[in-house]
């Protein structure tokens, strides 16, 4: 009697669309989970409503009040003024210019790189498993121990990368890397160390869902390999593509730990995380912090929306 | 179709690039760290030690702090921020693994009325950026006296990971068969004894993927810690090392010999699972 709903069950991607359990069994079940399922998911949802809601909402409650000079003193409330005001600090300025320089070269180096990757591993050879191992390393890292290990190439006087440009001339003197136009680009560099072998593996995996007779019926029409990668591959990878945009744009967006141990809480290179990390803890100011931090939620938020819509629209 | 040999040759040295570029910079960090005093002053830059020493790690394990400037490595804290590490990360995974087994298995496999609405309310939070709530956590904190305790910052990771291991976790179940666990129902076992007897075994291997997965997302952590939990006996390593970092010379063995220790742990966990974390992630954006 329930082979069929069994069988429909158990095909994977789509039990949404499973047809309603039938007979006495599915009816006791249904009956029972509704109570059971309650218990599952209390633990879940009793952190995220401590945790996470809670703070949400006295977050924003610091954020339309006046600082107040200690932690449970009266504060005055004032509505929009913090955010106004952390709009008009030429400090947030500077921190979103640096934070879209740092996500505009995240994703280029990584949208980029990862395609270079997926494609040479996207075809079996031997090592494969071991390349794949060794890829996914700097990712498995705490983004301050990538941080320290690039530490020594950056490093000024006679860092590795100053030593090897002035050996082959490029450069006379030494430079301080940290402190001139580069310090952004190689503090993205560090980043994307860490976060490239993610987005690597999320476009491998879009690779490999392409089925290979796409290929085979397009080299038949006299297709070549470049016209096969801008025609067929790209096209098809563009729901892994949003998605590896979407994971890239959140994490550089929130860049923070590279550039505390690269460059501390330097303003040349300080990104917004950075700046409300000076404002509120440096500063001890909470409530222009948490209404910067606030406005830049909203910020990746609507952005993840637009990556996420847009994957959809193509999947369907 | 068989490559030619340019083709062969071409992907061999792309793939040794990625190699390279993947094991380059801890490759630099041994090497630094077993650097001497001398080797890493030298002008041009010695890649490669003249004088290999364990100057560096004897500093941190035994805080002998012999010919190594002036950066202060008390051994003391150096263990105990790593055990400290060690210690919150296995406790904030048990405790996230708990809840969110539960959960995801709860809102795939036992739906009731309103439950597709309080799953997308918990993914929800995924999409919110840690630190909109790091100040009022900081506060909550203090309010709570959990600042600088273990309960404190297991309690945030737990709020910060399980949303994703959730995530995981439910889409997991969805496409996991349900014919054992059905089969175990009509046997006559109750809803939960076939919870735990066939499903949680039914579930092996993702656990083993998103443990590992919590696991490095939980060690990796630096601003929870560095505002929450900065006192002697909280400070993880992510935190302590930075301190190496100093503000007009830093002492570079030093800080690269605490770098390769604190990336041991992560390091054999990707290894050791990696099969498993490869297809979690891959799987987990299809």
């Amino acid at each position: 009697m329930t082979g069929a709903a069994l069988d429909e069950a158990a095909a994977p991607r789509v039990p949404d669309r499973r047809p309603p359990r039938q007979g006495r069994l599915a009816l006791t079940l249904r009956r029972e989970s509704t109570w059971l399922g309650w218990w599952f998911v209390a633990p879940a949802v009793i952190v995220t409503v401590a945790l996470v809601v809670y703070p949400l909402v006295l977050g924003f409650e610091t954020s339309i009040h006046a600082q107040a000079p200690t932690l449970t003193a009266p504060s005055k409330l004032v509505g929009a003024a913090n955010y106004s005001d952390v709009l008009k600090d030429p400090n947030t300025v500077s921190a979103t210019l640096h934070t879209l320089t740092y996500v505009g070269i995240a994703l280029a180096l990584e949208i980029g790189g990862g395609l270079a990757i997926a494609v040479v591993l996207h075809r079996a050879f031997r090592g494969r498993g071991i390349v794949l191992a060794i890829l996914i390393m700097p990712w498995a890292l705490p983004s301050v121990v990538s941080g320290v290990l690039w530490q020594r190439i950056f490093a000024p006087d006679n860092g590795l990368l100053n030593s090897i440009l002035v050996n082959l001339h490029i450069i006379h003197q030494p430079e301080v890397w940290m402190a001139n136009g580069w310090a952004i680009p190689f503090i993205t560099l560090v980043h994307v160390w860490g976060v490239l072998p993610l987005v690597a593996l999320i476009l491998l995996a879009g690779l490999q869902s392409i089925p290979d007779e796409v290929y085979s019926a397009s080299a038949v029409d006299g297709a070549n390999a470049v016209r096969q990668f801008w025609h067929i591959t790209l096209p098809l990878l563009r729901p892994a593509l949003a998605v590896a945009i979407t994971v890239g744009l959140v994490q550089a967006i929130t860049i923070f730990d590279e550039i505390y141990v690269l460059n501390g809480t330097a303003l040349n290179t300080a990104s917004v995380l950075m700046q409300v990390y000076n404002s509120a803890f440096v500063d001890a100011d909470f409530a222009h912090g948490t209404a910067l931090a606030f406005l830049v939620a909203l910020a990746t938020g609507v952005f993840a929306v637009i990556s996420l819509l847009a994957s959809r629209r193509s999947t369907v | 179709m068989k490559p030619s040999a340019a083709a062969r040759t071409l992907r061999w040295v792309a793939v040794a690039a990625i190699v390279a570029w993947s094991v380059g910079p801890v490759i630099i960090g041994v090497l630094t760290s077993l650097s001497s005093e001398v080797d890493v002053e030298a002008v041009p830059a010695r890649w490669i030690p003249h004088h290999v020493s364990l100057a560096a790690y004897k500093a941190l394990v035994l805080g002998a702090n012999t010919s190594l400037g002036s950066t202060q490595a008390d051994s003391h804290a150096f263990g105990q921020s790593v055990l400290s590490s060690l210690e919150v990360t296995v406790e904030a995974t048990i405790v996230t693994m708990i809840v969110s087994i539960l959960a995801g298995y709860g809102f795939s496999r036992l739906p009731f009325r309103g439950s597709k609405l309080l799953l997308w309310g918990v993914l929800a939070t995924l999409v919110l950026p840690l630190f909109t709530l790091v100040v009022a956590l900081f506060r909550l904190m203090v309010q709570l006296q959990l600042i600088n305790t273990q309960l404190g910052l297991v309690l945030v990771y737990l709020s910060s990971s399980a949303p994703l291991a959730i995530w995981l976790f439910y889409n997991y179940c969805r496409e996991m068969p349900a014919e054992p666990e059905e089969a175990a129902l009509i046997d006559g076992c109750t809803r939960f004894k076939a919870f735990r007897k066939v499903v949680l075994p039914q579930m092996r291997s993702g656990i083993a993927a998103v443990t590992a997965i919590v696991m490095l997302l939980v060690y990796g952590q630096f601003l929870i810690p560095l505002l929450l939990g900065s006192s002697p006996s909280t400070k993880p390593v992510t935190v302590l090392i930075t301190e190496f970092v100093g503000k007009y010379t830093t002492n570079y063995p030093l800080l690269a010999a605490g770098g390769v220790i604190a990336l041991v742990p992560p390091t054999l966990v990707a290894l050791l699972l990696n099969r498993h974390i490869r297809g979690m992630l891959s799987g987990s954006t299809g």
